[in-house]
């Protein structure tokens, strides 16, 4: 990490937290706020995220004031591997069963190490596959497919 | 004496064989995620939640408490062995356990960990049972205002006592009640925020979030530092402590359960405050302060005792108040609520055999852990090494088919990503996600209160400071915030939680 110009963590959190205010404020400008005493579905929201701008508009102003430090360097392979073994689990789950689902989650998964071992990841991969339709749909009673047929 | 009805009423709930059974599989799940560092007990009870539905209330809440206080003490056995902490609350006890190791004394200093959080857990249970009656009677007298203060009390209070900046802290508050306001809003029958998906008008389940931002967003984020893992070898015999160490660790370990169970009770307490400051407070009072850091018995008496003694403590506000100490404890309020039990001072009257079963099997998880870490500390061992490559793709897997298991929806599947994303978005800026966790678990008791206090009040704010009750608690608040604005209380704060 070295010095830079702005406090990027600071800035990012605020910009952030503004982009979360300026979303609920989009999302709920068509619901009633009522009054204090008789509030409406959109009374809480809007407050709340009135609070939220303030706190982004503050973090943003801060990081853009204060030099201090960059983010630790993000690397992709963590969150691409498993960001696509949680979204392979989410697509295959219900058509094609806990199965195949298990076994693609723990494959798609082991990428995002670099020390994972091609072999040692495919037997691991069925033996955690095997115990987990074992444990969860015939020990916990889970309702769900095994199999795609 | 009603305090000793009670607790037997308890232990007759505790020793039923099937609540025994969930204790001891809650203990051993515990001390299993305790040991393993890089999975802490927040996700583990978030995967665990979907699939205690389907048991008694307290047998449940026997489980995951059982989760809670046996993950402290696996986390000192990693501490010791590999001088990496299991779990965050046994920081403090690498210091010295780690060195005990070192000198070959692995076998006293695991002994004695285990001795001390036994210790601890027993006293604690005990103040727990005393604390409770008066506490949740005094609660009973609470309306809508009161409720009102007393949970923004809690929510201040875990931000200003947590790690962390206060005031990304707060926002991060903020954020989880927004996040809490998602779906159909009760009064009105109005959907809010659903951005037209039907699976967020009963609102955000909070399970995925937990997962994601908790369990998902940490093992993204240990992938991209490289494994360092190297186990103490040395074979553990000799695990009973000498009558030496026996007599050194006492006191440490008397002095240490008081705090814990001191700072257990506050909120945002919890198990991760009490051993540093046991910590510090053995090093004051010892003739030789310079032995601390070198091996001294007594830093591993006291912290392990306080962190145990606060894990356990920190149940007091949850059962008697409703209102959770921190990320962990809200995660209980959540499983009371699957239960259909809406928490707060009534659970006390009328459930007594949930609240004093689960507090008397404290004592006998405590028990159990004592056995289950002493003479099987080998077992925990040979789990050391199963390499971080092979567990984590299996984490990501349970974490998957816990969320799923929700409500059978693959809804909730993309939701945790989502969440996973954010969760290491927080990471990287340096922000705590688990105050985020408690605003969204209390988010709609909060709004709810507000709401009833203003109509009672007539949209009048300021019933919360004519109220008497509310207007003390109220004043705690902002008691703590001008503190947290005076630059010597920040210092002391800032050395308090620092490593």
């Amino acid at each position: 990490m070295t010095t830079r110009r702005f406090d990027w963590p600071d800035l990012l959190f605020g910009l952030f937290l503004i982009a979360v205010a300026a979303g609920t404020f989009a999302a709920t400008w068509r619901l009633a706020g009522g009054s204090a005493a008789d509030m409406g579905p959109g009374y809480m929201p809007r407050a709340i995220a009135l609070a939220l701008l303030a706190f982004g508009l503050f973090f943003a102003g801060r990081g853009l004031l204060r030099g201090h430090a960059g983010i630790p360097r993000v690397q992709l392979r963590p969150i691409l591997g498993v960001g696509a073994s949680v979204g392979a689990f989410a697509l295959l789950i219900e058509g094609a069963g806990l199965a195949a689902a298990s076994l693609a989650a723990i494959l798609i998964a082991a990428c995002a190490s670099r020390e994972s071992r091609f072999l040692e990841v495919i037997l691991f991969g069925l033996v955690i596959t095997a115990g987990a339709v074992l444990l969860f749909v015939k020990a916990l009673a889970l309702p769900v497919a095994i199999w795609p047929w | 004496m009603e305090l000793f009805d009670n607790l037997f009423l308890g232990l007759s709930t505790a020793l039923q064989f099937n609540n025994l059974i969930y204790c001891l599989i809650g203990v051993v799940i515990g001390t299993a995620i305790g040991v393993l560092p890089g999975i802490g007990p927040i996700p583990t009870v978030a995967l665990l939640l979907p699939f205690t539905f389907g048991l008694a209330p307290a047998s449940s809440l026997i489980m995951l408490a059982g989760i809670f206080y046996g993950a402290q003490y696996g986390g000192s056995t990693t501490a010791i062995l590999v001088n990496v902490p299991g779990e965050t609350s046994s920081v403090v006890t690498c210091l010295d356990g780690h060195e005990m190791a070192k000198r070959g004394r692995a076998g006293p200093a695991l002994a004695i960990a285990a001795i001390s959080s036994f210790f601890a857990g027993t006293v604690a249970t005990v103040v727990i049972a005393v604390l409770s009656l008066p506490l949740a009677a005094l609660a009973l007298k609470f309306t809508a205002v009161e409720y009102f203060s007393l949970l923004v009390l809690g929510l201040f209070a875990a931000v200003i006592l947590a790690h962390g900046s206060v005031a990304k802290s707060l926002a991060m508050v903020f954020l989880g009640l927004l996040i809490g306001t998602v779906g159909i809003d009760v009064n009105s029958g109005v959907a809010r925020m659903t951005f037209g998906i039907p699976a967020l008008s009963d609102g955000l389940d909070f399970v995925p979030v937990a997962m994601g931002m908790f369990g998902l967003a940490e093992i993204i984020a240990n992938l991209e530092r490289p494994e360092v893992r190297q186990v103490v070898s040395q074979k553990l015999r000799d695990l009973v402590p000498s009558r030496a160490d026996l007599k050194a660790a006492f006191p440490a370990m008397v002095r240490g359960t008081f705090i814990g169970s001191a700072l257990g009770v506050l909120p945002g307490g919890g198990a991760a405050l009490p051993p540093f400051t046991a910590y510090a407070l053995e090093k004051k009072v010892a003739k030789d302060p310079s032995r601390f850091g070198k091996g001294a018995i007594e830093g591993v008496a006291g912290p392990e005792a306080a962190n145990n003694a606060g894990a356990q403590t920190s149940f007091i506000p949850l059962l008697t108040l409703g209102i959770p100490a921190n990320a962990l404890m809200a995660l209980m309020i959540g499983a009371l609520m699957m239960q259909g039990i809406q928490p707060g001072p009534q659970v006390m009257t009328e459930q007594p055999e949930l609240v004093w079963g689960v507090i008397a099997s404290m004592w006998t998880g405590n028990l159990m852990l004592l056995i289950i870490n002493l003479p099987l500390v080998g077992l925990w061992v040979s789990m050391l090494k199963i390499p971080y490559r092979l567990l984590f793709p299996a984490i990501v897997l349970f974490c998957c088919i816990g969320t799923y298991g929700i409500s059978n929806s693959a809804f909730n599947v993309w939701l945790m990503l989502g969440c996973a994303v954010v969760g290491y978005f927080f990471i990287k800026v340096g922000v705590e996600p688990a105050p985020l966790l408690l605003g969204l678990v209390l988010g709609p008791q909060l709004e709810e209160n507000f709401r009833r206090a203003m109509q009672l009040s007539d949209g009048d704010p300021s019933v919360f400071v004519t109220r008497p009750i509310s207007a003390v608690l109220l004043g705690i608040v902002a008691l703590m915030l001008i503190a947290m604005l005076s630059p010597a209380v920040l210092k002391t704060r800032k050395e308090a939680l620092a490593e």
